[in-house]
């Protein structure tokens, strides 16, 4: 039966090669440019302060790694195991679980500003749990990799991962460097991270999906639920805790955005580094790249729901310039 | 008849108690010193939202401003005494253009730049300026405008002068493309950099000297209009001396607590205002400081970036700047490790504000106190001598002032009464209103229109406006007292109380407040006025809003909160 999935496995990654070399180094220097877009907007205190966060950034922190992971594992053992019928099964599990464990994204910044959101708390918290993901990622994927029981077949390579996500420190540290030494230069590389986060997403469309049209036309209705919903859920957890706990509206729309937008390109650039002489690889990616197509979706849905939304009991700023 | 000043006793044993004569005649005198002075230091850093910025030096300044000056006089011709007006944000530009406009001989019209084009025609065509420096982004008002004035030439200005070239180009692309804040220009103009080029070609020292021939400390350097607030707005005519002199009696005052060459001061309080422009622009000028011009300080946010990258030693601002900050987590969470100093004017200082400004940034705020007419400066706290929190402290040297009563009788000590005041600091009078002017100097004293009271020490609190008293049953009620007693209500972000029409008592107080999260209910903010002001003083009424109307530093603008509550009352009164 494992070698049989084996086999299939290595013969849909032949055909399809699902990410070439010119795909591979395009995503290298794509997560390059992020990282080093997010650190040119830190500075050292960002890390103090990540350790002592008070109360709002405490929800943040318990939304990001605590309701996204366990929403992935959730809807990998009640739709995804139970109802795909196809080989490669575990591998998307992987996926799955792997794209609730990375941080937040940079797009959900965007996002905020858009809702009407905390544009400040937004980005302090994507901050605060790409810091964090050093540590809880790995951890994350520790713990529900071993609920599922995974065969051997599709090993964590706890040491690979840890050493990718390690890495992304340099291009971050990079970046802050960059900006102690001249603030300018560090705002312009701010920008065209934020860019080509955006970006990210054409990117995927333009050469990812054409050229795995066939593996996503074979893909069983449980992955896309999956993919879906993983976003779905989390903004409407994060939103239900952060109102049940009476923020502020604004804050509670900000939350629930941060909460449910992962870092896809994080997630994929992980995935390639670790997994690309994987035979599942392919299936490993479904989820992370339909999320990332997904949520552009979904977040824009969201936005427009939270702008129609009162925001009259809210004090309004007026904008001088 | 020479007037007491008991407060002399409590100045700092460093500060002179008269000034010696203005060390400048006018002050292209005092700003060529200071970049002769400071040459190659930093004087402005422009810091935008995201970080982006560019910087002058005070040589660059100097000779960029000669440039300026010569653009002026021998491109456009104007001659000594011609109207500039000056509408743009804090930026690079702005130091140029001002000192450009001193050195030229010409007098500097302020212009806020957010003014709409019924304000901007009336402040053009009154000062009668001939030539206007605007920022691009808010161009496409002129053509309604220009034709109702006596405005000639038309300089604009990009929000990104000296900036690199790189981050020149984001910028300008940012504005284009993201924020589509660069609208058509469709009446002729001349672009600054231009502008620059032809002044040149043409500056030369010997030409420049006869700029300012025959000009002394009496010719009149600015038209700082004023009065927005409470009717038309008139042209507070101050001279080179009255300039030169409060930066002197400021300075003086301040003493060593503003090192010579060291300082980082953060300006959002925009320069085109009376109190950034003697206070950040001219003063710390003259002591070679660095600012940090903030082109809009709202959201505050904008300016998370500028206390990231600098060291900065000195804030000034008003009271709902230094509120706002303290309501940002970054702000907050960690306050600037090398701030020393915070000046605040403009309005009350909030002793609730204060407090928490002392707790959370472990360092002196003290309040000032002035007005436009009066260049700005009128009184301080001594930073070296005995601080009074919750009052403005004593008047700054050479500067005598006097508590009167309605009959223009000096009022008792601890008595209230409306201040005025005589010093080298006070305006020549208002531009082209002989009768305001006339009314305004009454028996050769300055009257702001304030009631103060004075302790034994001679320190001095403002209580109000003469003109925002409330009268409640014949009682005087102070909007700032009750307004200083809702503002330490927890919940309350913003408060304007206001005086409106009531059948019973004449007036009734109302509150308006904006507050934050979470909402305080109308009965603790009652409780509060119940247990510190007298019965009449408590508001009968609380109104939750959005925001309230403010000037363009932040002021709340009480009449337009009362034009808004009587317009509230006729619609229930009707309903």
């Amino acid at each position: 039966m494992i070698e049989s999935l084996v086999v299939l496995a290595e013969e849909t990654a032949n055909s399809a090669t699902v990410v070439n070399e010119f795909e591979q180094t395009l995503l290298r220097i794509f997560i390059l440019i992020i990282m080093f877009g997010l650190g040119a907007g830190l500075t050292p205190k960002d890390f103090g302060l990540a350790i002592r966060r008070p109360w709002g950034l405490v929800i943040g922190w318990v939304t990001q790694f605590g309701i996204m992971p366990l929403t992935a594992f959730l809807l990998v053992v009640a739709v995804l195991l139970p109802f795909t019928e196809g080989p490669g099964v575990a591998f998307i599990a992987l996926g799955a679980l792997i794209m609730g464990s990375v941080p937040a994204g940079t797009t959900s910044n965007l996002f905020t500003y858009f809702s009407k959101g905390n544009l400040a708390l937004s980005v302090t918290m994507t901050v605060n749990s790409t810091l964090w993901a050093f540590v809880m990622t790995p951890l994350m994927l520790w713990i529900y990799s071993n609920l599922l029981d995974f065969d051997e077949s599709v090993s964590i390579e706890f040491g690979e991962l840890a050493i990718v996500i390690v890495g992304l420190v340099i291009p971050v540290a990079l970046g802050m460097l960059v900006r102690r030494l001249s603030a300018n230069a560090g705002a312009v590389l701010e920008l065209v991270g934020g860019v080509f986060g955006v970006l990210f997403i054409p990117f995927l469309i333009a050469i990812w999906v054409p050229r795995n049209w066939q593996l996503l036309l074979s893909t069983e209705w449980p992955t896309y639920v999956v993919a879906i919903g993983l976003g779905i859920v989390g903004i409407s957890i994060a939103y239900a805790i952060a109102k049940a706990i009476r923020l502020h509206p604004m804050n509670v729309r900000t939350i629930a955005l941060e909460t449910g937008i992962q870092n896809g390109p994080l997630a994929i650039a992980v995935i390639v580094a670790v997994y690309i002489d994987s035979p599942g690889l392919d299936q490993i990616l479904l989820i992370p790249a339909l999320y990332s197509l997904f949520i552009v979706i979904i977040s824009t849905l969201v936005t427009f729901w939270f702008r129609r939304a009162n925001v009259a009991e809210e004090q309004k700023i007026p904008n001088l310039l | 008849m020479m007037t007491e000043r008991p407060w002399l006793a409590h100045y700092p044993s460093d500060v002179e108690h008269e000034l010696k004569k203005p060390p400048f005649d006018h002050l292209s005198a005092l700003v060529s010193a200071a970049s002769a002075q400071w040459g190659k230091k930093i004087a402005f850093t422009q810091v935008m939202p995201n970080g982006m910025n560019g910087s002058l030096t005070y040589a660059q300044v100097e000779s960029l401003s000669d440039d300026f000056a010569a653009y002026l006089r021998e491109e456009l011709g104007l001659a000594q005494g011609d109207r500039v007006a000056v509408q743009m944000p804090n930026c690079l530009a702005y130091p140029i253009v001002a000192f450009g406009v001193f050195k030229a001989g010409c007098v500097l019209v302020n212009t806020n730049p957010l003014y709409t084009p019924s304000e901007m025609v009336h402040q053009f065509s009154d000062s009668g300026a001939t030539a206007l420096v605007i920022i691009d982004m808010f161009a496409d008002r002129l053509p309604e405008v220009l034709g109702k004035t006596q405005i000639k030439h038309v300089v604009t200005v990009r929000i990104s002068e000296y900036f690199s070239p790189v981050v020149h180009g984001v910028i300008r692309s940012v504005q284009k493309v993201w924020s589509r804040s660069l609208p058509k220009i469709t009446v002729k103009h001349t672009p600054f950099r231009a502008a620059m080029a032809a002044g040149r070609k043409k500056a030369n020292a010997s030409a420049a000297a006869k700029y300012l021939q025959g000009m002394g400390p009496d010719s009149l350097a600015a038209l700082q209009y004023t009065g927005g607030t409470t009717g038309v707005s008139k042209g507070a005519m101050l001279s080179h001396g009255n300039l030169v002199s409060n930066t002197g009696q400021l300075l003086s005052f301040v003493g060593n607590f503003l090192r010579p060459g060291v300082e980082v001061v953060i300006t959002a309080l925009p320069l085109y205002h009376i109190f950034a422009f003697t206070v950040n622009l001219l003063a710390f000028y003259q002591r070679g400081g660095r600012n940090l011009l903030i082109p809009s300080p709202r959201p505050p946010s904008n300016l998370k970036r500028a206390f990231e990258n600098y060291k900065v030693t000195w804030v000034t601002g008003v009271n709902t700047l230094f509120n706002a900050l303290m309501n940002e987590r970054w702000f907050s969470e960690s306050p600037p490790k090398h701030l020393r100093y915070s000046a605040a004017g403009g309005m009350a200082l909030q002793s609730s504000v204060a407090e928490r400004w002392r707790a959370m940034t472990k360092t002196e705020i003290v309040e000032g106190y002035g007005l436009t007419e009066t260049s700005p400066v009128l009184a301080f706290n001594p930073f070296g001598g005995l601080h009074k929190d919750g009052t403005l402290g004593v008047p700054v040297p050479s500067t005598d002032v006097q508590l009167l009563d309605d009959a223009g009788k000096p009022v008792a000590v601890g008595e209230p009464g409306e201040l005025v005041c005589k010093g080298p600091q006070v305006m020549l009078g208002y531009w082209n209103k002989e009768a305001e002017t006339q009314a305004a100097m009454a028996g050769g004293w300055f009257h702001t229109g304030d009631i103060a009271q004075m302790d034994a020490d001679g320190y001095f609190t403002i209580v109000d406006r003469k003109k925002d008293m409330i009268l409640v049953s014949g009682f005087n009620v102070y909007p700032n007292e009750v307004e200083e007693q809702i503002a330490a209500v927890p919940g309350v972000l913003e408060v304007g109380v206001v005086g409106v029409p009531d059948d019973k008592s004449g007036e009734a107080v109302r509150a308006y407040i904006v507050a934050s999260h979470p909402v305080p209910t109308t009965e603790s903010v009652i409780a509060q006025c119940r247990e510190h002001l007298s019965a009449y003083k408590v508001p009968s009424r609380i109104v939750f809003v959005d925001e309230l109307p403010k000037s363009p530093i932040g002021k709340i603008l009480r009449r337009q909160l009362r034009d808004q509550a009587m317009a509230e009352s006729t619609t229930t009164k009707g309903a």
